[in-house]
């Protein structure tokens, strides 16, 4: 039992700082607004999420999982928000996309 | 083990934390700012629930939720204002 819950624990940091590492890399690399909320978007879901459950594993024993349980669900519910809100204001800003195949919000705000 | 694997992750999200702070002074835009204070907060949170990891203390975690709501609440006010703006 004890071997599960180390296994678990190291899957879980290395895919959640892996999920986060290529996250903000994706930040750093990429041209534009939309495409580094698009990146942005897996650190608050992936990468902290699965760090989180990390830390859920290893307090099972001392009854304080509620706390990490709730968190999970806090940002879970506030991430595709803020993301959401943020590109939202970037387009009423006028900031133009890098490579913009189609826009159909221009057409219907005009 | 877990204060081994707890540091490897920690070294890595500082890494990720500098490169966040180099594009925030690069960003050209003022949402650029805003998504790498939003960044940079989501990071935060992991930092410390791996802190939380590490010491084996659980109350570290209230830390975390108390950084979520506040840049949540942050995101949502330069929505508002921006929105305002216009």
């Amino acid at each position: 039992m004890e071997t599960f819950i180390q296994v678990g624990v190291i899957t879980a940091v290395l895919i959640g700082t892996f999920f986060s590492f290529v996250g903000v890399l994706g930040y750093f690399r990429l041209p534009d607004v939309y495409t580094k909320l698009h990146a942005s978007g897996k650190v608050g879901v992936f990468g902290v999420v699965l760090l989180l459950v990390a830390t859920i594993i290893t307090s099972l024993n001392n009854f304080s999982a509620g706390r990490g349980l709730i968190l999970i669900l806090l940002l879970l519910i506030t991430g595709p928000v803020t993301s959401h809100a943020i590109s939202s204001a970037a387009y009423r800003l006028g900031i133009r996309m890098a490579k913009s195949v189609r826009d159909d919000l221009a057409e219907k705000t005009r | 083990m877990n204060e081994w694997i707890g540091l490897f992750a920690l070294t890595l999200l500082m890494v990720t934390v500098a490169l966040s702070f180099w594009r925030l002074r690069l960003g050209p835009s003022l949402p650029d700012r805003v998504v790498a204070l939003d960044l940079l907060t989501t990071v935060g949170i992991a930092v410390t629930a791996v802190y939380a990891m590490i010491m084996n203390q659980p109350l570290i975690m209230d830390v975390a939720t108390v950084l979520a709501l506040i840049s949540f609440l942050g995101t949502i006010a330069f929505a508002y204002y921006v929105d305002l703006m216009k």
